[in-house]
Parts: C-alpha cells; sequence; structure tokens
C-alpha cells in the first residue's frame, strides 16, 4: 500500500500498487469515412482522446495499372494514367509522355509545349482548389467549398473546350497533344487568370485568416524539415516544411526553366514551420505562382500546328528510363523499361500521395482524434494515386 | 489574451460573413438542370456515334481502344457484289456484320476516333443515354438483320470449302519450307 501526497487528512485513499491501467482502444477511421479523402482505412489506438498510434491501410482502390500497362500499348497506357490521380490528370498524362518522348528522342513542337504547360498548371489550381475547399469541409466551414467548386468548374470548362472532358482526358500525348486549341481558348485562358486572382483574396477571407480554422491547423501535425526528408515527402507538404524543392525549378522538365515564378515554402506564420496551416498557406500560395506561369504561357504561345511532332506510330527503343515531374501533390515518377516491342515491360509508378501518406504514423501519435482528420487532410491525399 | 482570441474569432468569422453576404447579389452560377441546359462544346466527349454507312470495318478502332468494349465483324463481299464507297470516296469490301459498342465499358477516351480512316466513329456530345440495365448500353450499329448475317455466313463458309477443294494438291508444311 503506497501513501498518496495529500496533505494530512482524517483519512487515507488507498491507491493501487499499479498506477491504473486505462483501456486503450482500436478505432476504426474509413474507409467510408468523409475526411479521408476516397477509401483510406486508420486504425487508430487511442488513449482515450489521444492517438497513440495511427496506421493507414490502403488497397482499396487498386486496380492494377502497373499490371494494365504491360498488357496495352504505348499509347494506350495514356488513359490509364489518367485515373491515377482523378484530380490532376493532365499532370499524369504529362509525366508518362515527357518520359517517352526523352526514350524515343523526340523534340516536341512549341506550341504544344506551350498548350501543355497551361493545361498541367491549370490542372495544378484546379487540384489545389479541390484540397482547398476539401479541406475546409474537413475542419467544419462548408462555404468555402462551393466557391472553390465554382472556379474549379470554369478551368474544367476550359478542358472541356479543349480536350473535350472534364476530367479524364487523355490529352496529353506522347510527342504533343490529342487536339490543337481551338479558337479563341487562349483568350479565355488569359481571362480566367484575370477572374482567378481576386478570388485568392477572397478564400483568405473567408478561411485562411479565420481565427477558428487558425486554430484548428496551426501547430497541429507539424512535419520538420528533416522528419520530412527522411520520409521522402515532395510537393506542397515538403516545402511546407521550409524546405525549397520544386522540381519545376531545380530539375526543369518540357520548358518550365523559360518562366519566372517563385518556389512557396511555409514560414511558421501562425504556428510552427511545417504545421498543418503552412501546407494550407502553401498551396494557395502555389495557385497564384501557377496563375503567372499560365499568363507567361499564354501570352508566349506561338500559332503553329500542335499536332505536327505527333508521331503516328509510337516506337520505343530498348532500354529504362526514370522521369519525374512536379504533380500538384509531388514528385511522380515513371520507370519505364522497353523492350523495343508494342507493349511496355514495365511501368512503376512513384507516386507522391503514397509516400506523402506514410508519414501519417510518425505525426500522429499525440494528437487528437479529431487532429487526426486536420492532418490527412492537409496532407492532401488522393486514394487513385495511392492504391493505382 | 482571453478576450483579445473572442474579438479576433468574432471579428475573422464577420470578414467571412461578409463576402458571403457579397455573394447574395452576384449572378448565380448554377443551372437547374432538367429545365435549363448548357451547351456542350463540340469537342465534348460523350456518347460515341458511327455512322455505319461510313464503315469500312478496317477494325483499326476495335484495335485502338484500351479497354476491349468495340466488337466488330466482317464478311468479304462476294466478287461480283458492289457495296458502294464512303462519303470520301473509300472503296467499301467488307460486310460489317457486327459493330457493337459497350457503353458501360468505355472509357471515353476517344482513342478509336483518332485512328479511323473514314472518320466515321465520332464522340457527341450527347450525355442524356442513363438506362435502368447495364444491357442496354451496348450500342448496336450494325444494320445487318439476322437472316442476311445468317445467308452471308452461309455463303462464306462455302466459297472457303470450294477455295481449298480447289488447291488441295499443295499442302503447305512449314517444316519442310525451311
Ligand atoms: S472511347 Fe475509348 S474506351 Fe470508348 S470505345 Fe473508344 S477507344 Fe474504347
Ligand atoms: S476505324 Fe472506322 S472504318 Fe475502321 S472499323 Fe472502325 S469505324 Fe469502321
Amino acid at each position: 500500500m503506497m501513501k498518496n501526497n495529500l496533505p494530512e487528512t482524517d483519512y487515507e485513499l488507498e491507491i493501487p500498487a499499479q498506477a491504473i491501467q486505462t483501456d486503450e482502444m482500436t478505432l476504426n477511421m474509413g474507409p467510408q469515412h468523409p475526411s479521408t479523402h476516397g477509401v483510406l482505412r486508420v486504425i487508430l489506438k487511442t488513449d482515450g482522446e489521444i492517438v497513440t498510434k495511427a496506421t493507414p491501410f490502403i488497397g482499396y482502390l487498386h486496380r492494377c495499372f502497373e499490371k494494365h500497362a504491360e498488357n496495352v500499348s504505348w499509347v494506350q497506357v495514356i488513359p490509364y494514367t489518367d485515373r491515377m490521380d482523378y484530380l490532376a490528370s493532365m499532370n499524369m498524362n504529362h509525366g508518362y509522355a515527357i518520359a517517352l518522348e526523352r526514350m524515343m528522342g523526340l523534340q516536341v513542337n512549341e506550341r504544344a509545349e506551350h498548350i501543355r504547360v497551361i493545361v498541367a498548371e491549370l490542372n495544378r489550381i484546379a487540384s489545389h482548389l479541390v484540397a482547398l475547399g476539401t479541406y475546409g469541409l474537413d475542419i467544419g466551414a462548408f462555404t468555402p467549398f462551393l466557391y472553390t467548386f465554382r472556379e474549379r468548374e470554369r478551368i474544367l470548362d476550359l478542358f472541356e473546350l479543349i480536350s473535350g472532358a472534364r476530367l479524364l482526358y487523355n490529352f496529353i500525348w506522347v510527342g504533343g497533344v490529342a487536339y490543337d486549341a481551338p479558337q479563341g481558348w487562349r483568350e479565355k485562358v488569359l481571362e480566367f487568370c484575370d477572374y482567378f486572382e481576386p478570388k485568392i483574396k477572397e478564400y483568405n477571407d473567408i478561411l485562411t485568416y479565420n481565427k477558428i480554422f487558425i486554430e484548428r491547423t496551426a501547430n497541429v501535425g507539424v512535419i520538420p524539415a528533416d522528419l520530412a526528408i527522411n520520409y521522402a515527402l515532395s510537393g506542397p507538404t515538403l516545402r511546407a516544411s521550409g524546405v525549397k524543392y520544386d522540381l519545376r525549378r531545380d530539375d526543369p522538365y518540357s520548358i518550365y526553366d523559360r518562366f519566372d515564378f517563385k518556389v512557396c515554402i511555409g514560414q511558421g506564420q501562425v504556428g510552427t514551420v511545417g504545421d498543418s496551416w503552412d501546407r494550407y498557406i502553401v498551396r494557395v500560395d502555389e495557385m497564384v505562382e501557377s496563375n503567372k506561369i499560365i499568363r507567361q504561357a499564354a501570352q508566349a504561345m506561338p500559332e503553329g500546328d500542335a499536332l505536327e511532332t505527333v508521331p503516328k506510330n509510337v516506337k520505343v527503343p530498348e532500354g529504362e528510363y526514370y522521369m519525374r515531374t512536379e504533380t500538384p501533390r509531388g514528385e511522380l515518377g515513371y520507370f519505364i523499361v522497353s523492350d523495343g516491342k508494342k507493349n511496355p515491360v514495365r511501368v512503376k509508378v512513384r507516386s507522391p500521395a503514397f509516400v506523402n501518406l506514410s508519414v501519417l504514423p510518425a505525426i500522429a501519435p499525440g494528437t487528437m482524434v479529431a487532429d487526426l482528420v486536420a492532418i490527412v487532410g492537409s496532407l492532401d491525399i488522393v486514394l487513385g494515386e495511392i492504391d493505382r | 489574451m482571453y478576450f483579445k482570441n473572442i474579438y479576433e474569432a468574432v471579428w475573422t468569422i464577420l470578414i467571412g460573413m461578409g463576402v458571403t453576404f457579397r455573394h447574395l447579389f452576384t449572378r448565380s452560377v448554377t443551372l437547374q438542370y432538367p429545365h435549363e441546359r448548357d451547351v456542350l462544346p463540340e469537342r465534348s466527349r460523350q456518347k460515341l456515334h458511327v455512322n455505319i454507312d461510313d464503315c469500312i470495318g478496317c477494325l483499326q478502332c476495335e484495335r485502338a481502344c484500351p479497354v476491349s468494349c468495340i466488337s466488330i465483324e466482317t464478311i468479304k463481299a462476294g466478287k461480283d457484289e458492289d457495296l458502294g464507297a464512303t462519303s470520301n470516296g473509300q472503296k467499301k469490301r467488307l460486310h460489317v456484320t457486327k459493330f457493337n459498342i459497350d457503353m458501360a465499358k468505355c472509357c471515353y477516351c476517344a482513342d478509336c476516333v483518332f485512328p479511323c480512316p473514314t472518320e466515321c466513329i465520332t464522340m457527341t456530345p450527347d450525355f442524356e443515354f442513363a438506362t435502368y440495365d447495364r444491357k442496354d448500353l451496348m450500342f448496336r450499329f450494325s444494320t445487318y438483320t439476322r437472316e442476311q448475317v445468317k445467308t452471308l455466313k452461309l455463303r462464306e463458309a462455302e466459297e472457303r470449302k470450294a477455295k481449298e477443294s480447289a488447291r488441295p494438291a499443295a499442302p503447305k508444311n512449314p517444316e519442310s519450307s525451311n
């Protein structure tokens, strides 16, 4: 029997020799959970409200992309890449197309390159808009979601004009693009740039600097820079931790080296560097930068035939190639093996959201269950790409 | 600090409310769908359409499809038969006895549209073709009736038999030829 450390009283409290064991609870979050952005299942071990362990389980959306790719011809893979990250299909197409072009030693037509950069950056904005909107939704702010989707709708309209599809485009092809830009499309893009710029302030007013939003996200799920690098994070998730690394600038592909843009990093304005709010604000800043790139590219877009360099038959010489590009979620890598025949031998994808999610077990312990929603949302995962 | 927090929370919410309030007076961006309709651009990729009169049965579209949802069967036309020509002047040599597109499988990638030499398979902006039964999404474009197909098949079989009996004395043996 132990004596308690209360001041002398008339009676003594009995405290068992062993400290009280509170029951650890196992909580199943997902797969059908509105804040898991698809079908992510996280098994939580909780001590009351505090998470002690979080283990993500994936695979609910597995569609065998890599195996499919081995059984269809080179160009037929492109519609399948669309379906990996369905919020940024253009960027997915882009990486694959560049990889094949480099293997084949193909020079892409100037006009096609400009169109590609415009659509890829538009898609980046669209993807970040979804990230912003749904993140607000996770935290409990409904209205910003409607506003971000309104702007995204305008982008999808632009995509529909140029490619005919709204979500899965199959637009960026090996050696160029599927369709040339129709008459007046460039002006519409510039119009969108003008329209979009003032909207950023609207988001900032309604969500970014809202005190409640800041309280929910600042200092939550802090990823220090060394942890971020150790876990090979990329994209906004890495940059929010203060690491200035953007493949568009550090390993330029396509024609990104011609444009003037800033790499945005998290500065810990309202909390610590690398917290959820930083990941959010990096996306907002990136939309501004993407807007700048789009404006420059649209103004520099030359006349000509964008379909000029699209080969009739895609013949990929024997060899291997690894190509990485910057998608809205981070570094997307395609490792392609060819034996010079009709089909790819292997298409391995390094998917950014998959790697970004891997940091969750490292930062989840010690947070509240409600904060875990904020953390998962701020990682901006797309399960289609994680599971492939 | 406590009061400052409360003040900030209220004030930032009011700023946000101001944004939503201003939106009360802007034009609505939504459409009341069944009553109002958007005009889709002509490139819009929704339902596939095949102008079967122009199809020469070259199977290019079937080969290009990544999910194999087009199935085509053709029968060679007889020597004295004239099937006419397509609208861009290509001569038709094959009866297209079967041209089915399973729109339930189609992934709307439009890969089949580009290789067609006569531009007879196209994407149309018509998107309202939902059905109650998945089987109804199988679109049949061939105009041949079942009887016609039967007679054509019979004739083809007969022709093949005739051909085989015409030159039975030259069996090609792959082993002996090299
Ligand atoms: S659109 Fe794509 S999936 Fe559909 S039939 Fe054509 S090639 Fe096949
Ligand atoms: S590619 Fe055109 S012509 Fe050839 S089979 Fe298909 S629809 Fe007919």
